[in-house]
Parts: C-alpha cells; structure tokens; sequence
C-alpha cells in the first residue's frame, strides 16, 4: 500500500497498536508492520514525529524507560486517546462499507 | 559506515552513531525536543539494525537495510520539520505570554512611582505607556491563543499553515515593546524618588525583551527554513 495512503491513517494505526497496553517506538513499528502483514510501505522513521502529535494533541502520553544501555520512550493511550481510536473505527467501518457497496456490490442489490 | 552507506562501517555502533549525527544536524528547533527526537529516532534506528544484524546480515548490510526500511536522516527529518516549527512556535508563545503581564506590572509600577519632580517626562512615560502595555496585552492574548490551537485543540481544527510565523511575529512585536519599556523605565527612574524599584522593573523589562527576542528569531528562522524546504 502507497505511503500517501498510509499517510492518512497513521494516527489510526498508532493509536489501535497502543490499545492493547503501553509500547515504545520501535516496538509500535514492529506491531504495525506485524498487524498489516508487512503490507504498509511506510519509512517506519516518520512515526517519531507522530507520536509526537499525538501526544501534543493528548490522545497519547508518554515516560522515560531505562532499559538495559538505552532509555526508551514508551507511549499509552490517554482516556481521550480510546475515544479518539473509538472515532476513527467509526468513521473507517462507514467509509468502507460505503464503498464497498459501490466497487462489490451484492447479487441482485441496488444499481 | 561511509557517507554513501557502502563499506565495512567500522566497528559495531558506528552506522547507529552516524546516523544519529547526521540526523542531529538536520534539525532545528527548541533543544528540548530536538535532543528527545534525536534519542528516540537513533535508538529507533539502532533497533532496526540490530533486527537486520539477527537476520545474519553484517554491519554494513545491516545499516543498509536498515536505513531502506527507516527512512534515510534527510526524510526523517523532513517528517519532523512541522512539529519541530510547531514546538518553536508554543515556546516563542509561552515565552510571551508569561513575561507581556510583567511588562503591564513594571508600567503599573512606574504609575505609582512619586517623582522627584514634575514634568514633561512622568507624563510621556505615562502616553508610553499606555501604547506598549497595549501591544504587550495583544501579545499575550495571541499568545494564549496560539498555546490553545496548537495544543489540545489541534484535535479538532487544523493548526493554520500561518501561525508559527505569526507568533513569531508576535513575538517580535512583544519584545520591541519590552525594550522601549526597559529604555523609558531607565530614564524614569532617574527622575523617581523611590529609583530602585523603578530600576528593577527596567532591568526586568530588559531581562525579558531579551528572551522573547532571541525566541522570537528563532521562530521566524524556522518558519523560513521550513518555508524552503517545502
């Protein structure tokens, strides 16, 4: 799938990945690539900065971890960040099924 | 590593440190959230070697592969560029609006100064003032303004493409206002009887054109950079 397309649904991506509990960057980036079978052509560098949006935006927040040599920085999802992932399900499940219906439509549907 | 990822790269680490350097020298922005992308982008980076080096591969193909996967230091920092111009923009505003109200105390202070004499000066200090504690009221309440689109409320309504170089603006403007009150206060406080209150205030006044000028700047520096690199 095309960076551009990925693009916008990124927050999307990183918010469902963090759903499931706290994760630090790399480890978002391998549950994404794992979620969407490898599928997703994203340079997996820019969700940094997304993650940062995020954050400033209060869907996620965020600690230091010291984990072995390296501090880490691990994210979870805030209570607005649930509501906001509840959203974009929402908005995702109504434009698919919306165009669906129009590229595979049932047997004997409308026209 | 070499410049043009080929080569043995040295020793284990040194396409991590590499990459981590070059990427360091592509950003600009509060040191602050520089130094926390520039960790948490070089340990991304080391993590995705480290899983190519487990795949068998050595150092050199490693951080090749790695770097495909990443995203090169030039894209990563593209990727950061916004929130970077974003996080200069809420420091230039934080900086405004918590000195601008210190401004408006220094004129109060300077109101209620007894003068040693009476003159035409108490009296240009006071039509002076009323103009800069304006510009350092509007100051403050655009700067409120900005913390609160580009924070929370970005949520919802997209952050204008103009406003980082708008508080920038702002910004300048705030701190041309501190260093005319720093300028008259100084002259004022020659004249009041209890100078060095009024002193302080003008030193106060200085201390804080300084900051916001200096944020100032650098928000429009990178509102510029970024404006060229688009």
């Amino acid at each position: 799938m095309k960076a551009d397309a990925v693009r916008g649904h990124l927050d999307g991506l990183l918010l469902a990945v963090l759903e499931q509990g706290p994760l630090h960057g790399y480890a978002i980036i391998t549950a994404v690539q794992r979620r969407s079978g490898g599928a997703l052509d994203l340079r997996t560098g820019t969700i940094y900065p997304a993650l940062n949006r995020l954050e400033r935006q209060g869907l996620l927040a965020s600690d230091w971890e010291s984990t072995g040599e390296r501090r880490r920085r691990s994210y979870r999802l805030t209570e607005s960040g649930r509501a906001g992932l509840a959203e974009r399900r929402a908005d995702w499940r109504a434009f698919t099924a919306a165009i669906g219906s129009v590229l595979d439509p049932a047997p004997g549907g409308a026209t | 590593m070499n410049a043009d990822g080929s080569g043995d790269g040295g020793g284990r680490g040194a396409a991590e440190a590499d990459y981590r350097a070059r990427f360091a020298g592509l950003l600009q922005g509060p040191a602050r959230t520089r130094a926390r992308l520039v960790e948490e982008v070089g340990n991304g980076f080391a993590d995705t070697v480290a899983a190519w080096r487990d795949t068998g591969l050595d150092e050199a193909g490693a951080a090749r592969r790695a770097e495909a996967e990443f995203g090169t230091p030039e894209e990563v920092a593209a990727s950061c560029e916004g929130e970077l111009t974003l996080a200069q923009a809420r420091h230039t505003a934080a900086v405004v609006a918590s000195t601008a109200p210190l401004l408006l105390a220094c004129w109060y202070l300077l109101g209620h100064a007894e003068t040693a004499r009476d003159g035409w000066l108490p009296q240009l200090a006071q039509s002076l003032a009323a103009g800069l504690a304006g510009v350092a009221g509007v100051a403050a309440v655009g700067a409120v303004l900005a913390l609160g689109a580009t924070g929370r409320a970005s949520r919802w309504v997209a952050v204008p493409r103009r406003l980082p170089g708008a508080v920038g603006w702002l910004g300048t403007a705030a701190s041309g206002a501190m260093a005319g009150s720093a300028a008259a206060l100084t002259v004022a406080a020659a004249l009041a009887t209890d100078w060095p209150l009024v002193a302080l205030a003008g030193v106060a006044s200085a201390a804080c054109h300084a900051g916001v000028a200096s944020s100032a700047r650098a928000c429009r520096r990178q509102v510029r950079a970024a404006a060229r690199s688009a």
